[in-house]
């Protein structure tokens, strides 16, 4: 048979004269599934076998003897035959020559339903439909696909299935999930065939005269083989013969008891059998289907129409895209934010998952391997403890299996997550989507899965339904709406995770207030902008937010700290000339990162104060309240009670942002790149010289003092306790200081820019995302609060400027050192050419800037 | 398995109005593979009658293998005297049988069988239905699909034929429309060991 050649798990069979202790089959495909998982279970090395267990078609308890599995095996088996007997219908040969009374009614144009022409001809048109997809089944396998015994047996099947459940019907996809359980189940038999040829050898040496000799040689010696193995079983170690059979692996046995034709049932019995495979196989698929004594049944996810008892009242396939974005929203929310402000609903892509089971997604062989672990979930609903009033949809997440289902497809966009991450509209996100990557790691990606479960499992208990309801408003909404919206809209509704200690939080909550109404002044004198960079900037931002690792939380050193701000400064510092001081952007998005809520109150009075300026944030409005108004409707849910009317969101969005820390660590594992804690700090450096390089030196003073100045005042961390019409008035003095220097080399800045931009965005893409965020927080309070030395003594103010700019270049320079120190490590984790040259850079810049400040604290 | 529909002996609209609407009713596309019509379709049904389609298209609608020989009263040329044609492994002749004298008589059809060396031949005219088991072969005529008068006969019963062919086997069935109602009749017939795989 043609699958022995084409099956790469099944190496050409060992000599004979090995004494076979593991089947090489074993091998092969433990080294790509896992050890662990084939240990535990009983057929591990025949894969047909165990699918049959797995899917229910056979008893799953262990203790289950050869002889039931036999009998069980039968009974299927019969019952194949049966409906078989009884569905497909050959109209034109008569069953027996004296049931022809009714000709009127059966005859070939004959308009009665029931008649048998009727039927055949129905059958018949549903025939050319399974044809049509069957030709194209898996050409890349077509030497088994595409045989015609093959193609046979499976048009019978779905023929068989589809008269059986007429409700359902033929879909397309259905024989791509048939197609690998006749392929396991072919696979199975090969092995058989191989074990049975190796071992004919030996036994035909050993037992010449033992037992009776006959021409029937497959039958004969099956018989033999049982009887040896079960004189070994029982323990007879007395004669010679016994010694090679000791070396017989378990699974040896198992094979040949399995195939012993004189077992019980006789033939029929015989579990490995080529000659029952269309029924074995039509058992597999009835049991997928309709998910026996289970919660997932794939025929659902061919319905449209919802199950009953389903709350949701949606189709089951999409129940199970909800509950799929559910999960990737618990694991990854900035993942999940992105897709939705592009509008790619879940199932635009897991239609073809779910349905196919990753059929299309995958290689046949890395298939098989996905499906062992699905197959291998157990199907049986969870039993909640929660009442039932939570009970609300996303079935699909109530069992392991349908949550294993879902998190192999959080599993596939987390695998993507970058290049996701990076698409700015939908139509290059579905592309990417829908081309799976060929080469993937798929061990990682199951492990990865597997611990996706667990979490989806205990998430899914544990979350509140109006979350889920929401959230479906909540993409129905954005749907409309992201079709008027710029598709590279910024997304404030990230559910941004603070990296701050909550002193930062408490400071913000009190600053925050005093932002809204600064905003309204500022943004009167806010130019047009370049748009382009200034998304790629947020979107960096945007990114960073997310990923948080827990390690910086954990070290909350003062000296990271101070190091972050500085890295943000430059990022600052780098936005601002690209923009031609357009800080109210950067505001924006620290707002939006700091707090949503607040960014939402501080866009809309944006737009109102705006009006029909060529500022383009305009657009980006309502897509930002809207998004906001979501996100907190989302997660003000899940989280705690409301504190006082203004607070609420604050408050909520604190509490998210808390639950969210967890999660993250989970994701931290996924993003090795963002792991290493001293490596975003040693690269991020770059981005400050690059910056103040591309601008004047002037520009930096102008730019850099007033804020490095807040972060000085910050640090005492007294902002909280400043009242907030005073920080109001400071903040714009220092807007419009920041401002009026820059217009002056705008031009020049413009020129300057496009390096600057591909240069910081990349470094900050690559490894340095998480302090960008952290640091953007603290920043912000400090901008906020910086305007209150100013206002009494500028020249105090000027000098503590210098002052503080000594701290933050001494800072930074020690920072170097440090890198310089881990040089090796830097260099090998970034793989970036841009580290060694921004080093240099940064050095020279550094010197700048302490000339600068040199200069002031003389003034 | 394949369906042949015989039928014949029209004369639409000069003898009959249409095909009895039972008939119409149980011929639907999608069954039936291939239609032979023995001849005497006549001219253009749109002159007469509200669907406006010839009989020939209507035929095509049922299915588009339609072959047709020429009745003396077909004004269409094209149509040949005689066809052949091979359905599975039987070969079918077709002719209208008005050139066959004496008319249905069953040793001349026999003649014309041997002539066109063919298992099945088909023939038409008489509007009467027939069929003859004859030489290891099948002569038959459907009769007329409209039920209209012939030369010979005034009283006709409206017939066709359905042939089901399958391997070696054919079953014909023949509906016959008997005072509004349609009755069926079966007769199957055996091609005894390759006769014409020797070609």
């Amino acid at each position: 048979m043609p699958p022995a050649l084409m099956n790469p798990l099944m190496p050409p069979p060992p000599p004979p004269s090995v004494s076979v202790s593991a089947p090489p089959e074993l091998e092969g495909s433990d080294d790509v599934s896992g050890r662990s998982v084939t240990q535990k279970r009983r057929f591990g090395d025949l894969r047909g076998l165990q699918w049959r267990v797995d899917l229910g078609v056979l008893p799953s308890e262990s203790s289950t003897s050869i002889d039931d599995l036999r009998r069980v095996t039968a009974d299927c088996r019969r019952r194949y035959a049966n409906l078989r007997r009884r569905l497909l219908v050959e109209p034109h040969i008569p069953k027996d020559g004296s049931n022809s009374p009714d000709l009127t009614m059966d005859n070939p144009l004959s308009q009665n339903p029931d008649s048998t022409w009727s039927r055949f001809f129905r059958n018949a048109e549903l025939e050319r439909m399974v044809d049509q997809d069957l030709s194209r089944l898996y050409p890349e396998h077509g030497n088994y696909f595409q045989t015609p015994g093959c193609q046979g047996i499976l048009r019978r099947i779905l023929l068989l299935w589809c008269l059986r459940h007429p409700e359902c019907g033929y879909r397309q996809g259905m024989h791509e999930l048939l197609a690998p359980l006749l392929y396991v189940l072919q696979v199975d038999v090969e092995r058989l065939s191989e074990v049975r040829k190796l071992y004919e050898d030996i036994f035909t040496d050993k037992f010449d005269g033992l037992l009776y000799q006959e021409n029937d040689l497959s039958y004969s010696f099956d018989f033999r083989k049982s009887q040896d193995l079960l004189e070994d079983e029982i323990g007879s170690h007395g004669n010679a013969k016994v010694k090679s059979l000791d070396e017989l692996d378990p699974a040896l046995q198992t094979i040949v008891l399995l195939s012993d034709a004189y077992g019980a049932e006789g033939e029929l019995g015989i579990v490995l059998s080529e000659k029952f495979m269309e029924h074995d196989a039509y058992c597999m698929f009835d049991a997928l289907m309709s998910g026996v004594r289970g919660s997932v049944a794939m025929a659902d996810f061919f319905s449209s129409f919802p199950v009953a008892g389903s709350q949701t009242g949606l189709p089951p396939v999409i129940e199970a895209s909800t509950a799929l974005y559910h999960l990737l929203c618990l694991v990854d929310s900035s993942l999940y934010s992105h897709l939705l402000d592009l509008g790619v609903e879940p199932q635009y892509f897991s239609l073809r998952w779910l349905r196919v089971l990753f059929g299309r997604e995958f290689s046949l062989d890395n298939l098989l391997i996905i499906w062992d672990e699905i197959f291998a979930s157990d199907n049986s609903k969870v039993e909640k403890s929660v009442d039932d009033n939570i009970d609300w949809g996303l079935r699909i997440l109530h069992s392991p299996r349908g949550a294993f289902i879902a998190a192999m497809a959080v599993a596939m966009l987390l695998h993507l997550r970058s290049s996701l991450l990076a698409t700015e509209n939908p139509t290059t996100c579905l592309q990417r989507l829908l081309n799976f990557p060929e080469n993937i790691n798929i061990k990682k990606l199951l492990e990865k899965a597997k611990s996706l479960q667990a979490r989806a499992l205990s998430v899914d208990i544990s979350s509140p339904s109006p979350l889920i309801i929401g959230y479906h408003l909540q993409s129905k909404s954005v749907m409309t709406r992201s079709q008027t919206l710029p598709s590279e809209t910024v997304s404030p509704k990230t559910p941004v995770n603070l990296l701050t200690d909550s002193y930062w939080e408490e400071k913000w909550r009190v600053a925050h207030e005093a932002e809204e109404l600064k905003q309204d002044g500022i943004e009167q004198q806010i130019p047009t902008r370049k748009k382009g960079w200034t998304e790629k900037v947020k979107n960096t931002l945007r990114r960073a937010g997310s990923d948080p690792p827990p390690s910086r939380i954990k070290n909350g050193k003062k000296e990271s700290k101070v190091v972050r701000r500085n890295i943000l400064e430059a990022l600052h510092k780098a936005l601002g000339p690209e923009e031609e001081a357009e800080q109210m952007d950067c505001h924006e998005i620290l707002c939006k990162q700091e707090n949503i809520s607040e960014a939402a109150e501080g866009v809309q009075q944006n737009d109102n104060s705006k009006g029909d300026n060529s500022y383009s944030s305009d657009d980006r409005c309502p897509s930002g309240n809207t998004g906001i108004e979501e996100s907190s409707s989302v997660y003000s849910d899940s989280t705690s009670p409301p504190n006082e009317a203004n607070y609420h969101e604050i408050t909520s969005q604190g509490s998210s942002v808390a639950s969210n820390l967890y999660l993250d660590e989970c994701d931290e594992t996924a993003d090795t790149s963002l792991s290493d804690p001293p490596l975003p700090v040693s690269d991020h450096p770059e981005s400050i010289p690059e910056t103040s390089e591309s601008t004047d030196v002037d520009v930096d003073k102008s730019e850099n003092i007033p804020q490095m100045s807040g972060c000085n005042n910050n640090d005492p961390g007294n902002s909280a306790t400043h009242p907030k019409e005073k920080k109001q008035n400071k903040f714009q003095w220092f807007w419009k200081f920041g401002r009026n220097t820059v217009e002056g080399i705008s031009g020049k800045v413009g020129a300057a820019s496009e390096p600057t931009k591909s240069t910081s965005s990349c470094s900050n893409q690559s490894n340095s995302q998480p302090p960008v965020s952290s640091t953007t927080s603290e920043h912000f309070t400090s901008v906020s609060s910086k305007g209150d030395s100013v206002d009494q003594n500028v020249m105090g103010t000027l000098k503590n400027i210098g002052q503080s700019m000594l701290d933050h270049i001494q800072v930074i320079e020690s920072v170097f050192q440090q890198d310089r120190n881990q040089g090796v490590s830097v260099e090998n984790l970034s793989k970036n050419i841009l580290v060694g040259k921004g080093q240099v850079t940064a050095m020279a810049a550094l010197k700048e800037l302490r000339k600068i400040s040199n200069i002031l604290s003389e003034m | 398995m394949v369906l042949v529909l015989a039928l014949g002996d029209l004369h639409i609209p000069h003898r009959a109005p249409d095909l009895p609407a039972k008939f119409k009713s149980m011929l639907v596309p999608g069954k039936i593979q291939h239609i032979i019509c023995t001849g005497n379709l006549s001219i253009k049904v749109s002159l007469f009658l509200s669907n406006s389609i010839e009989v020939h298209d209507y035929l095509k609608t049922l299915c588009p293998d339609l072959h047709i020989t020429r009745g003396e009263y077909d004004e269409d040329t094209r149509y040949p005297e005689t066809k052949t044609l091979t359905i599975g492994q039987f070969k079918l002749g077709l002719c209208h049988g008005h050139q066959v004298i004496p008319w249905g008589d069953l040793d001349s059809l026999a003649m014309l069988q041997r002539q066109l060396d063919v298992d099945i031949l088909v023939t038409g005219h008489t509007h009467q239905f027939t069929a003859y088991k004859h030489e290891g072969g099948v002569v038959i005529n459907p009769g007329s699909a409209t039920g209209a008068y012939s030369s010979i006969t005034y009283d006709v019963n409206p017939s066709f034929v359905l042939m089901d062919i399958d391997g070696l086997r054919v079953v014909v069935y023949v509906y016959e429309l008997i005072d509004g109602e349609v009755k069926v009749d079966k007769i199957d017939f055996k091609k005894t060991a390759s006769i014409h795989t020797a070609h």
